[in-house]
């Protein structure tokens, strides 16, 4: 029993610690996302092929160039990086050049992200904001048909696997794809569009499990995410008198994002004394 | 310091079968409608501002009790049913409060249960400070008027030996403290377990002499608090009812419940003394709703008992839920002071001191963890080290990467196993590295999953935001001030960032007059 008597790790507690971390989310949300990309090279688009063999190179190249330039970690590890070339890959036009995507790649990581503060930091979407970027850039090419418009029912489909797997995982908020897909097709369908059509399906169910994932630039109350999503699918519909459309999604969730401020001042949560009051008593 | 009661009164109290002092349920804890009990507790606040009201308004979307589903891993020690008691060790360090003295010196002999410290009095202040108490000043403090009851209690011994060193020892809280070291003497003989018969008349002792007795039999609290039991009576004294905890919401503990499940009576009778001594109306026996079988033993019990001031409730089986500071939240909204607090173990000694007139020398204790041989639930003589207690379990398998003092959620790590019990170790856990390893910490990606599980509904994440900034009145305009230090934040945090650590920075600095509408 002597050999016991040795030196043990002194921490605070907790001492055990919940098996979900960052690396887990990453991965999981590119699981999600596998059936799209698998989806869309098997309907004809081979574009996709292209364009997210660039998207990842390029993305892998920038956050080494980031980590050397920053002095720390790179996120290849973690997913992150992957996760975010593979979603830049989907909200660019098929005919977009190399270059073109290689600079929004760039914006994305290094100035979007990295530049800003890293993961956890930013205070846009980076994918997003890059995507912004472009299209002021380069309008004419940014605004060609993408790669999930007038994709088919199998890509739709993919993107409902997804959604499942990544319901089932229970990362987020059930109500963030409830709330944003409800509030779209009332839109949609009060201003007489297509409130069914595959492309505006597929786009909003895109929008609400996979571009609303990124909890980052969102507010920090669950009553604060509930009015952001709500505001950023009633903007994504009415924005532009076009209807729904990635697009205009990506823009309405980034004037959300400059919301997130204030969402969360006027969310604030209550005094706890006030608080319990208002909590209900246990059945006993 | 004066009892609540007139002596008068008394008698009613202490007859628990009288009608007059048995009020129906509704009066006792009448429904409130939530907008009636904010005016009732906040008369003078005006319009509300609009986090408040926005609050208000989306309230019924988020009303059930917040916390984490742990895994419970209590199987390990239930499979050992009785509670044994070890074979006394070579040593024991028996810890001295700071508001005891001791009176023994060194090379006196020891029986189990002597007295081996007392209370000190305390001093009024007339300019002697740290005067030492001899028999002259306590003389003339009890002819002064100004004296007042002490509020230490007394020390017993565990075991029977010889009084080693009265020196500062390590103790399992990270600091030092005083300790008397016993060394055992002579053959081997295990600790006698409690006296067979009751004293006579237990039940009808008055209220002044079981705070008394409370003291001089060293009754604390065994919670981590470790509040002498007569000292918090009387803080408590006219509360509405008396609330006896059985609840263990930390993985692996099992001390309460094997306690419960093998004296139920005695831990209801112990109750009672307690809601005697305290003034209090009603028994509130606190169990979580996992183990209904133990709701069932009590019940019955308290049938046969023929009591109607006594009742058992249950909180979910969620981690924070069965703390004592969450245990208010939903029933006596707002006020505190409503209710005491007790654990079923300290019911049990009280119901020890007082019917069987045996110190409190012992507690129950759980010896458990992965690496623990045969983990399980003893009695453990106050001051045996954890070396001693985890061979009492016959030792460890393999070497393990962290011993705790209490529970994996809250517990303290140690460094060695010099350390004694005190009255407020529930848990002695050896931990492997693959429970307890550590995981790198990453930058917070504000997932608000640390709000969401925060059982007094804080905002964890801005709060470590702010402290990890420096920014300490952002953390008290965020109510860091109601932390009650549950660890689930931490838990929870994908990022594994260092929540708890942060959050105890921010509570140290922040300013706290802090207030906000």
């Amino acid at each position: 029993m002597a050999e016991t008597a040795a030196f043990y790790e002194k921490t605070l507690p907790p001492h055990i610690r919940a098996a979900d971390s960052l690396p887990k989310r990453f991965w999981g949300q590119l699981l999600a996302l596998a059936p799209v990309l698998i989806a869309l090279c098997l309907t004809g688009r081979a574009e996709i092929l292209r364009i997210l063999s660039v998207c990842l190179v390029s993305a892998v190249a920038f956050e080494f160039l980031a980590a050397k330039i920053f002095r720390k970690k790179e996120n290849l590890r973690s997913g992150e990086t992957l996760l975010a070339a593979a979603l830049f890959a989907l909200l660019m036009p098929s005919r977009c050049p190399s270059e073109i995507l290689i600079l929004g790649v760039f914006f994305a990581i290094v100035a979007g992200k990295e530049l800003l503060g890293g993961t956890g930091s930013y205070l846009f979407h980076p994918l997003l904001l890059s995507r912004a970027f472009l299209q002021i850039s380069f309008p004419r090419i940014m605004t060609e048909p993408m790669l999930l418009v007038g994709g088919s029912l199998w890509t739709l489909a993919a993107i409902g696997l997804g959604g499942v797997v990544i319901l089932k995982r229970k990362r987020g908020y059930w109500e963030t794809p409830v709330l944003f897909l409800a509030v779209c097709f009332l839109c949609e369908t009060l201003s007489g569009g297509g409130g069914t059509t595959v492309s505006f399906l597929s786009g909003a169910l895109l929008t609400a499990f996979f571009l609303l994932a990124d909890p980052v630039a969102m507010p920090l109350t669950r009553q604060g995410v509930r009015i952001f999503v709500i505001g950023a699918a009633f903007l994504s519909s009415r924005l532009i008198s076009g209807g729904f459309s990635i697009r205009t999604a990506g823009h309405a969730i980034l004037l959300m994002n400059l919301l997130t401020p204030w969402l969360e001042l006027w969310l604030k949560p209550a005094p706890y004394k006030t608080k319990r009051l208002i909590k209900a008593t246990y059945p006993s | 310091m004066p009892l609540p009661f007139k002596e008068s009164e008394m008698g009613a109290v202490s007859t628990a079968m009288d009608q007059r002092a048995i009020k129906t349920e509704t009066e006792i804890f009448p429904e409130r409608s939530p907008k009636a009990a904010r005016k009732e507790l906040f008369p003078s606040t005006g319009s509300p501002s609009l986090s408040v009201s926005v609050q208000t308004f989306y309230s019924f979307l988020k009303r059930k009790p917040a916390g984490v589903r742990l895994e419970r891993k209590k199987e390990a020690s239930l499979l050992h049913w009785s509670i044994k008691r070890p074979y006394p060790p070579e040593k024991i360090r028996v810890p001295v409060p700071e508001t005891s003295l001791p009176c023994v010196r060194v090379g006196a002999i020891v029986q189990v249960g002597q007295t081996i410290a007392v209370p000190i009095p305390v001093i009024p202040p007339t300019g002697r400070e740290g005067a030492v108490p001899t028999a002259v000043t306590e003389k003339k403090l009890k002819i002064g008027t100004e004296a007042r009851d002490p509020e230490g209690v007394s020390v017993h011994a565990g075991m029977s030996g010889t009084v080693g060193k009265i020196a500062v020892f390590p103790d399992a809280l990270g600091g030092e403290s005083l300790m008397i070291e016993i060394l055992r003497q002579g053959e081997t003989k295990a600790i006698p377990s409690p006296l067979p018969e009751t004293r006579k008349g237990w039940n009808e002792t008055p209220v002044e002499e079981l705070l008394r007795s409370f003291q001089h039999s060293g009754l604390v609290t065994t919670d981590p608090s470790m509040e002498p039991v007569h000292a918090k009576l009387q803080r408590h004294a006219g509360a509405r009812a008396v609330i006896i905890n059985g609840c263990e919401p930390e993985p692996y503990l099992t001390c309460e419940q094997a306690l419960i499940l093998s004296h139920p009576v005695e831990i209801l009778k112990g109750a009672e003394l307690l809601r005697k001594a305290c003034g209090a109306e009603k028994i509130i026996f606190a169990l979580e709703n996992s183990n209904l079988e133990m709701v069932e033993l009590i019940r019955s019990k308290i049938y046969f008992l023929k009591w109607k001031h006594a009742k058992v409730r249950t909180v979910p089986a969620l981690y924070p839920q069965g703390l004592e500071s969450t245990l208010f939240q939903g029933w006596f909204p707002g006020n505190e002071e409503e209710a005491a607090t007790f654990p079923a173990s300290t019911a049990f000694a009280a119901y020890e001191a007082i019917a069987l007139g045996k110190p409190f020398y012992e507690r129950i204790v759980t010896v458990g963890g992965e690496c623990v041989v045969e983990p399980r639930s003893l009695w453990l003589p106050l001051g045996i080290s954890f070396q001693d207690a985890i061979h009492a379990c016959k030792g460890v398998m393999r070497k393990p990467r962290k011993v705790l003092m209490g529970g994996p959620m809250a517990g303290t790590a140690q460094t060695t196993l010099e350390v004694p019990v005190m009255a407020g170790t529930n848990a002695i856990l050896g931990l492997p590295q693959e429970i307890v390893r550590e995981a790198i910490e990453e930058p917070c990606i504000r997932c608000n999953l640390c709000a969401d599980h925060c059982p007094v509904s804080l905002s964890p994440a801005m709060i470590t935001l702010a402290a990890e900034q420096k920014e300490f009145e952002i953390a008290a305009e965020y109510d860091v001030a109601d932390c009650i230090e549950c660890g689930n934040c931490a838990f929870v945090c994908p990022s594994k960032r260092p929540m708890t650590e942060l959050i105890r920075r921010a509570r140290v600095h922040a300013p706290r007059t802090a207030t906000r509408g």
